[in-house]
């Protein structure tokens, strides 16, 4: 049922890797995500591969776990390498039928965009497994806070981030007993063609849109009653420290990186980097 | 060790009066993982025809899951079950003809609403049980009015429109619709006012005395099941631990106390009344322990 469907899939264990700062995680996950794109050699992603095991192995997540968060973007992973294939027309031409051709260049730059989304989604869901959404927000609100010169809301945003996951599970809850009662009257939600199927959901969203809306309504009343205001200081309950942990951690990822930059810079001509300032 | 699953076909003997059999039924969510935790453990009942049964027990006892098997919402994992003749050890039963004559109002059932219009709404189960169009309001005017409301006034407002108690008797309405032979009631009259309750209540009596309907009603109301019930199922930590008519089990307070339970006014009344050395029949309300003591107190002036 919808029970076993999982947002944020945190998991819980003690490891390193769960123990690092938020704050730092979610930095090094940001230059993890831009440092994969200045890798170009096989090399290069054979380095980055034995950095996310690493990590993978520090963070006591099963392999297992991880290597879930990629079926769900499964149908990304092969439009983005079947367009790759087809649209080099680099290097030698090795099979062509009617209006397809691939080269063999194809096949490498595919290969290298595949391998690149899957270290992304890797990277990204090794902090979601090991950070709870609500250190999650509380890091990006720590990181957005200067941000508030400019009058950025940043607390707000936090807010709206964190309720809107604590709605979740109660929505899914929601949706399981609409779809029992509605069920219970008769209807069914796996027979006919697409636009009866689709028409099938009509019964179960609009009670549940009503219901997220009470439950909005509610949660402000209880918010005013209590005279909540976001814009004071307010002072959190779990403050967020720096250790020894997150400076090894943040060591030794910026040097992977660094690594990579350095490498990027010397293959390529400054030339043909030039079009990063434009 | 993996547990062995054993769906038992229901034996073809059960009598055509017997509204629901259930024997060793067994149910664990995610029944993968060995350590799943039961749910319902070797549940074995009958029901008749026309009875009307309270289901009572604290959160987490398993009652809704039992309850959520009369209709199939939940499938059979072991034992057997047989609802009106449905034998739900099959693998394809006749979902639509089971849920049309099993109704189930779920707690809190307006918050199921969703068409545009009252009619509309009581009309979706019969559209999906197949009953032809030309019947149907014909079969929503005779529901409505059966839940005290007025047909005309009510059938092309917006359910969302209405008063709480009236959009629970629409929901009410949009399951009594399909006529089924037994209505199942999670808390029907959960956040409703005393007036409300009565209503409802009254209700669901009407139905279960002069159209014959088996009752099912989950409840926490003990002077409720007390003062409706022929019947009192209780269950605890996924078993069935008593299956008494209620003057009977209201009896044992100490066990009542015990399963975090409250014994019903009525009850408790009669109880001290007993321990004082004066023995009434059996009373279900306060109207009937009053002529009860009248009766007595004639009889000990005479």
């Amino acid at each position: 049922m919808l029970r076993d469907v999982t947002f944020g899939q945190y998991y819980l264990t003690k490891s390193f890797v769960h123990s690092m700062d938020a704050r730092i995680k979610l930095i090094l996950c940001l230059l993890f995500m831009v440092g994969i794109f200045f890798v170009q050699s096989f090399v290069g992603f054979a380095f980055v591969a034995l950095f996310l095991l690493v990590a993978i192995g520090f963070s006591h997540v099963p392999l297992g776990s991880i290597v879930k968060s990629i079926k769900g973007i499964i149908f990304l992973l092969c439009l983005t390498a079947l367009l790759n294939m087809f649209f080099t027309k680099d290097g030698n031409l090795l099979v062509s039928w009617w209006i397809f051709e691939i080269y063999d260049q194809g096949l490498i730059v595919a290969a290298k965009m595949l391998l690149r989304l899957v270290f992304l989604v890797m990277g990204s869901s090794l902090l979601t497994l090991t950070t709870t959404p609500v250190d999650l927000t509380h890091a990006i609100e720590s990181l957005l806070k200067p941000l508030k010169v400019i009058k950025f809301p940043a607390h707000e945003l936090a807010l709206i981030m964190s309720l809107t996951l604590s709605f979740i599970p109660g929505l899914i809850e929601e949706t399981d007993r609409i779809i029992s009662a509605q069920k219970a009257r008769g209807a069914s939600f796996d027979s006919g063609n697409l636009i009866k199927r689709a028409k099938a959901f009509v019964p179960i969203l609009i009670p549940l849109l009503v219901g997220g809306f009470r439950k909005a309504e509610e949660l402000a009343n209880a918010m005013n009653s209590r005279c909540y205001e976001g814009s004071t200081n307010r002072t959190q309950m779990r403050v967020m420290k720096l250790s020894w942990r997150d400076l090894v951690g943040a060591l030794i990822t910026v040097a992977v990186f660094a690594t990579i930059f350095v490498v990027y810079a010397m293959r390529s001509q400054w030339s043909t980097i030039t079009w990063l300032y434009f | 060790m993996p547990r062995a699953k054993k769906i038992v076909p229901t034996p073809s003997v059960v009598e055509p009066n017997v509204a629901i059999y259930a024997d060793k039924l067994t149910f664990s969510y995610n029944a993968k993982s060995t350590s799943g935790k039961r749910a319902l453990t070797d549940i074995s009942l009958t029901i008749n025809r026309g009875e009307f049964v309270a289901l009572v027990g604290h959160t987490g006892s398993g009652k809704s899951t039992f309850v959520q098997h009369l209709n199939a919402l939940m499938r059979l994992q072991q034992g057997s079950l047989n609802v009106l003749g449905h034998d739900l050890a099959q693998k394809k039963p006749n979902l639509m003809q089971l849920r049309k004559q099993v109704g189930m109002v779920f707690q809190y059932p307006e918050y199921q609403l969703f068409a545009d219009t009252v009619l509309e709404d009581v009309c979706f189960g019969p559209k999906n049980f197949g009953v032809p169009a030309s019947e149907h309001e014909q079969l929503a005017k005779k529901a409505i009015e059966l839940v005290g409301l007025d047909f005309e006034e009510v059938k092309n407002k917006s359910p969302f429109d209405l008063s709480g108690g009236e959009k629970r008797r629409v929901a009410f309405a949009g399951v009594l619709v399909s006529e089924p032979q037994i209505l199942v009631l999670d808390e029907p009259t959960a956040g409703l006012d005393p007036q409300g309750k009565k209503e409802i209540l009254q209700l669901v009596r009407k139905l279960n005395k002069e159209q014959g309907v088996t009752v099912i009603m989950v409840s926490h109301d003990m002077n409720e099941v007390y003062e409706n019930a022929d019947r009192v199922i209780v269950f605890r930590d996924g078993c069935l631990v008593y299956d008494l008519p209620p003057q009977q089990l209201f009896r044992l307070e100490n066990e009542i106390e015990d399963m975090n339970l409250e014994v019903p006014q009525v009850a408790a009344f009669c109880n001290v009344l007993e321990q004082a050395g004066i023995t009434l029949p059996t009373c279900h309300n306060v109207e009937e322990v009053f002529a009860a003591l009248c009766a007595l107190k004639e009889g000990s002036n005479a």
